[in-house]
């Protein structure tokens, strides 16, 4: 680093213009903040060439006092502001070599990815819906009595309609539950009307082919009260499912039967697809099978038997009930072709959801 | 239920299209599966003359001809049937036509000679059972018109699936009068004249129910000097558009009734009836008897069957004996038209795997009032085409007389569970369509009684049910129900639900994949993983295969069981987790069993994922115990638990070594690496670790926690380090029990900071354990000196309680 000497021949006020000159040559030579700093010391340090100038101010004319002092500060100023402008520059400069160096494409440091399955993603969401509504969610045993399971919900031993579920039994009386119905009783035995609840969990079948699995998912709701129609049955109904397939989404009832509900209906809503037109594109949809309905759930009127199985008065109470299918509902949501995937558990299938 | 729209018509003048009524009806709780065309592959067939027939040069079978088949021309054909013969009216399979077994007509060269087409018989159009020859057609038609036009064969047929209610709806009659109902158009039954000669039939045969509750009525007719041939072709068509195969004119017209009528028939050959007497009776347990099909059963005392004087010779409403069968040699019968309890017939019928169309009817229900019009259509049916004398009158017994129920019907309640403003005139017009007598004592509440086919019409809600379907259950509209709750019984999750939710949520944050596996294992699976003891476990009396025949008594064979699947996919890093309820016996409960929940986690492969940036030298390793326990730590803390502690569970049936966990003095689950024979079984290469939580404990002791604030601390801690040194089997709980029973005030936290073995002879070596103490006073700072003294102290405390040295 070099710094310029003014001429001793000069007058003050030529001395102090140079050094502004001189610094403005070093700054350009000093490239970090360190030289920077040694040249600010070598021209504004307490013994430094300004200060040096300074003390000769004393020697000159009183009268010139004033007016070189004044020049003194704008010097001053001068120098300063030069150091810092340099100072920004040389910032400047280091930033800019930082950014050509640093590659933000470059991968980041991996975390495992934690998925939940489907199931759970959809149980959630429909218990979500619900629970928004007013219901509350209950839970029961996986293994049921044939009381809970078939005979408080109107389905006598031996009745043809047990023929719509077949039952893996444990013992004489006890079985894994075929729907999740069994909490209807057990809930209302507990508590009296008006409720509203769901139940999800899961139901067992005997049955297995490509679109049935021997174990699947069931939510089931039910709501009592005095004066509860059909009429809430369906807007309750469609609320869920435009709240789960979008506020466009169709809802048609079809006559249906259950023994634990009367009159009973199949809901179908319009297939997501093909928008309920039955074709995509020309071809016949693959989804809805040409027929523009998707049956999502079976619902209905709470039975008069089933109200006398727990003690209700049907004059008094009356009450709706439904039951969906919670890996349909998945099927539908995410567009999975194979029932069976749900429960390979394979990660690549499950690590699609979250 | 299959409906020939043909056969609909002889009911009903139905004008509409299959796919409109399939639509009505499916809207009308008929679901309608699929319209077939059950002759659509005689759309090639075509009337063809034959105007020579020849020898064929080269075989004595074999004929030649030459067909005419009008404007299209002549065919040569070669024909091995030995009935045909120059001027037959013939059926005539053109190239390109399918047969019903699939087999393709394609032009061919037979011997030397081109053949283009083949004259059929029946039963290769799948007309009928005739395949002795081919099938001549009798009358004037033009040639080369399709066979289907001409025999009038353009039926179509609806797949009806008819819920179990609905037995009247296993009828054409039954749902012929849905559909007369729904378009309001008229209905008529058959006209049956029936000539009646001879001996009363009550006289001729004696009828004794034994059982009036399984038998509320029983009757019979009997025809004599008939003969067994086949079917008129009308009736033969009918029942093969249905997919009934044609036997013989007795056989097929109990088949056609009971698919008119819904009525089970049963014939007997009188012949072999002793008597003759008919009884209902029950069996006796463990009596023999061989059904129709020839095999042997065995009955109990549930079993109803049908006697003659001396011997069984029928399983009622189920089958028929082989010792009373109609053959050709036939030439008086007594045709059965009875009805049984519906439970008593699904009883005998599911113990015996023995499902007949009849059992099917049976156990549905059928119409007691109408089955004496069936019995007089079967026997003019019968008489038409068999020929014989039909005996006069019927032989019967009715026990117990249908009641028809009287059913108080509100129409205003009606509408208020419907959610509709209903017409009453509508309500009454719709009852009556469906074959109800309605009667309006007065105007708000109606007597209803349903026809005898509706025996699923008992109660006030069933006629709700009617209005509704028929009105349209699809025209109710939405209403959000109001809440009638008040704001303390705020819907909530139960706490089960909300936990379960925050378990799951855990496992998700911390890059677990949950999995969701069958409830159900192989006694097998349990064998292997030493659980097999049947008293602690729940066998399925009915599984579907070994391989899903109990109920898991862990987790761990299902978590099992999806690492073995992942790793057959390829799959070799691992990081699982699942919540459910497992299994257990239970004798103190209703349902004999005890649902606790678990989790389980199941851990194998790396320990990071791969790729740049590389993690440090350790972090490269295969995952590991302690990744596993660091995990069930984690949970805890998340939870805001305490720390359990861990005590090694020796002979563990799945892990070695395996790890107990300890919550609150309370066994709360475990974890550990899964044994080697175990994890082959998996196809695991590398090592794999299990855990399994009891959720109910964490669930107690979660829901009893109180989270609650602590000041922080103001002034600063101070550290001191010691390193342990002892032989190996010292655990490390040892020591830190060791300074935690110390119950020095001012120390906070301890933690492990080094664990090291020389290893040039790690056997015998002594282990060191560097532990990493901080001091800390709440109330002021602390000097060196003071920490120096307090930790010195500690250090001798330690070497009096322990056999260990610091250096
Ligand atoms: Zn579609």
């Amino acid at each position: 680093m070099t710094v310029a000497h003014p001429a001793g021949s000069s007058t003050l006020a030529e001395q102090l213009d140079e050094l502004g000159q001189a610094l403005e040559q070093g700054l350009a030579s000093a490239h970090t903040a360190a030289e920077v700093e040694a040249i600010r010391v070598a021209y504004l340090g307490r013994k430094g060439l300004l200060a040096g100038l300074m003390s000769s101010l004393a020697k000159t004319p009183p009268e010139q006092r004033p007016a070189l002092g004044q020049k003194a500060n704008q010097v001053k100023a001068l120098l300063q502001e030069q150091m810092e402008t340099r100072l920004r520059e040389l910032e400047r400069r280091k930033e800019h070599e930082l950014l050509a160096r640093f590659d933000p494409s470059l991968p980041g440091r991996a975390q495992w990815l934690g998925s939940l399955h489907p199931v759970t993603l959809v149980t959630e969401d429909i218990c979500q819906a619900f629970v928004a509504l007013g219901f509350e969610v209950v839970e029961g045993p996986e293994l049921e009595t044939d009381f809970y399971n078939f005979e408080a919900l109107n389905l006598p031993p031996d009745h043809p309609a047990r023929d719509m579920q077949d039952t893996f039994y444990i013992g004489e009386s006890t079985l894994l539950r075929t729907h999740t119905s069994p909490l209807q009783v057990r809930t209302m035995e507990r508590k009296a009307p008006p409720l509203a609840a769901i139940a999800p969990g899961k139901v067992y079948r005997r049955d297995s082919d490509l679109t049935h699995t021997p174990m699947f998912h069931q939510i089931e709701g039910f709501l009592v009260d005095r004066d509860v129609s059909m009429a809430d049955l369906r807007g309750t109904l469609t609320a869920f499912v435009h709240k789960i397939f979008g506020p466009d989404t169709i809802v048609r009832f079809r006559p249906s039967f259950f023994p634990f509900t009367e009159p009973s209906a199949e809901v179908d809503i319009s297939c997501m697809l093909c928008g309920g037109r039955g074709t995509c594109a020309g071809k016949s949809c693959r989804v809805c099978k040409q027929t523009g309905w998707l049956e999502i759930l079976g619902c209905g009127m709470i039975d008069p038997a089933v109200f006398a199985a727990v003690g209700y008065d049907p004059e008094v109470y009356t009450g709706f009930a439904f039951g969906l299918g919670v890996e349909r509902v998945a099927m539908l949501k995410y567009g999975i072709g194979d029932l069976r995937m749900f429960f390979e558990n394979d990660i690549r299938f499950v690590s699609q959801f979250g | 239920m299959l409906l020939s729209l043909n056969w609909l018509r002889a009911f009903t003048p139905y004008e509409g299209t299959a796919q409109q009524l399939a639509d009505r009806l499916t809207m009308l709780g008929l679901e309608v599966e699929e319209i077939n065309r059950p002759f659509a592959h005689l759309a090639n067939v075509v009337v063809g003359r034959v105007l020579d027939c020849d020898r064929h040069p080269q075989s004595d079978r074999l004929s030649l001809c030459r067909v005419d088949i009008g404007q299209v021309g002549t065919l040569p054909i070669v024909c091995g049937a030995p009935n045909v013969a120059k001027g037959q009216l013939v059926a005539v399979a053109k190239v390109g036509t399918v047969l019903p077994d699939g087999k393709e007509i394609a032009e061919t060269v037979i011997r030397g000679q081109t053949s283009r087409g083949m004259i059929c018989s029946e039963s290769e159009l799948g007309l009928g059972e005739d395949s002795d020859g081919i099938m001549v057609l009798k009358g004037h038609f033009n040639l080369g018109h399709s066979l289907a036009r001409v025999l009038d064969l353009n039926d179509e047929v609806l797949d009806i699936s008819v819920t179990p209610n609905r037995g009247d709806c296993l009828s054409v009659l039954g749902l012929a009068r849905e559909v007369a109902a729904e378009f309001r158009l008229p209905l008529t039954l058959p006209q049956t004249e029936l000539p009646e000669d001879g001996a009363y039939c009550d006289q001729a045969v004696a009828i004794v129910i034994d059982e009036p509750e399984l038998c509320p009525l029983y009757q019979a007719r009997i025809i004599r000097g008939i003969r067994i041939a086949p079917s008129p072709a009308w009736l033969q068509r009918r029942l093969l558009a249905v997919g009934q195969r044609p036997i013989n004119n007795v056989v097929d017209v109990t088949n056609y009734i009971l698919q008119e009528w819904g009525q089970p028939l049963h014939a007997f050959d009188l012949a072999k009836l002793v008597g003759p007497t008919i009884r209902v009776r029950r069996a006796e347990e463990g009596q023999r008897f061989t059904t129709l099909d020839n095999r042997e059963r065995s009955l109990l005392d549930s079993d109803l069957l049908i006697t003659d004087a001396e011997k069984a010779v029928a399983l009622a409403g189920v089958m028929g004996g082989a010792n009373s069968e109609v053959t050709e040699a036939t030439t008086d019968i007594l045709l059965e038209c009875a009805v049984f309890n519906p439970t008593s017939i699904r009883k005998t019928s599911r113990r015996l795997g023995l499902s007949s169309e009849s059992s099917y009817r049976f156990e549905r229900g059928v119409d007691q009032p109408g089955s004496a019009l069936a019995l007089e259509r079967a026997m003019a049916l019968i008489r038409e085409s068999a020929g014989g004398t039909v005996l006069r009158g019927v032989a019967r017994s009715e026990p117990r007389p249908w009641q028809a129920p009287r059913i108080a019907f509100r129409p205003q309640r009606a509408g208020k569970l419907l959610g509709l403003s209903l017409d009453e005139t509508f309500c009454r017009t719709t009852l009556q369509a469906l074959g109800c007598d309605v009667i309006e004592e007065d105007q708000s509440v109606w007597r209803v009684t349903p026809p005898g086919s509706r025996r699923d019409l008992e109660r006030e809600a069933d006629l709700i049910e009617e209005v509704g379907r028929c009105y349209g259950l699809d025209r109710i509209p939405s209403v959000l129900p109001r809440a009638a709750k008040s704001l303390d019984q705020l819907a909530s999750l139960a706490p089960k639900t909300e936990f379960r939710r925050r378990i799951k949520l855990w496992g998700q944050g911390l890059g677990l994949t949950e999995v969701v596996n069958y409830s159900f294992v192989s006694t097998q699976e349990l064998a292997l993983l030493g659980l097999a003891d049947a008293a602690k476990t729940i066998t399925l009396r009915n599984p579907l295969s070994e391989e899903q025949n109990v109920l898991r008594p862990m987790l761990a064979p299902g978590l099992l069981q999806s690492v073995r699947h992942n790793q057959t996919q390829g799959n070799t890093t691992l990081r699982l987790f699942e919540t459910a309820v497992v299994f257990q016996p239970d004798a103190g409960s209703e349902t004999g069993a005890r649902e606790p929940a678990r989790l389980g986690l199941a851990l194998t492969g790396q320990r990071h994922p791969e790729g740049w940036p590389h993690p440090t030298e350790s972090d490269a390793e295969p995952t590991n115990f302690f990744d596993l326990k660091g995990m069930v730590e984690h949970l805890l803390r998340h939870l805001r638990l305490p720390a359990a502690t861990f005590r090694t569970q020796p002979d563990h049936s799945i892990c070695l070594p395996c790890a107990e966990i300890i919550l609150n003095g309370e066994p709360c689950g475990w974890l550990g690496q899964v044994r080697a024979d175990i994890a082959e079984s998996c196809h695991v290469r590398r090592e794999l670790f299990l855990a399994e939580i009891d959720l109910d404990l964490l669930l107690r002791h979660w829901a009893e926690s109180v989270q609650s604030f602590t000041t922080l601390p103001t002034f600063p801690p101070v550290r001191r380090d010691m390193t342990v040194i002892s032989a190996q089997n010292l655990t490390y709980a040892a020591i830190q029990e060791a300074i935690q029973s110390s119950d020095m005030e001012l120390l906070q936290n301890i933690v492990l900071v080094d664990r090291f073995l020389p290893g040039t002879k790690p056997e015998t070596e002594e282990i060191r354990h560097t532990v990493r103490l901080t001091y800390r006073h709440p109330e002021r700072s602390l000097t060196n000196e003071e920490v120096d003294q307090l930790h010195q102290g500690l250090c001798n405390r330690l070497q009096e309680q322990l056999p260990i040295r610091f250096s």
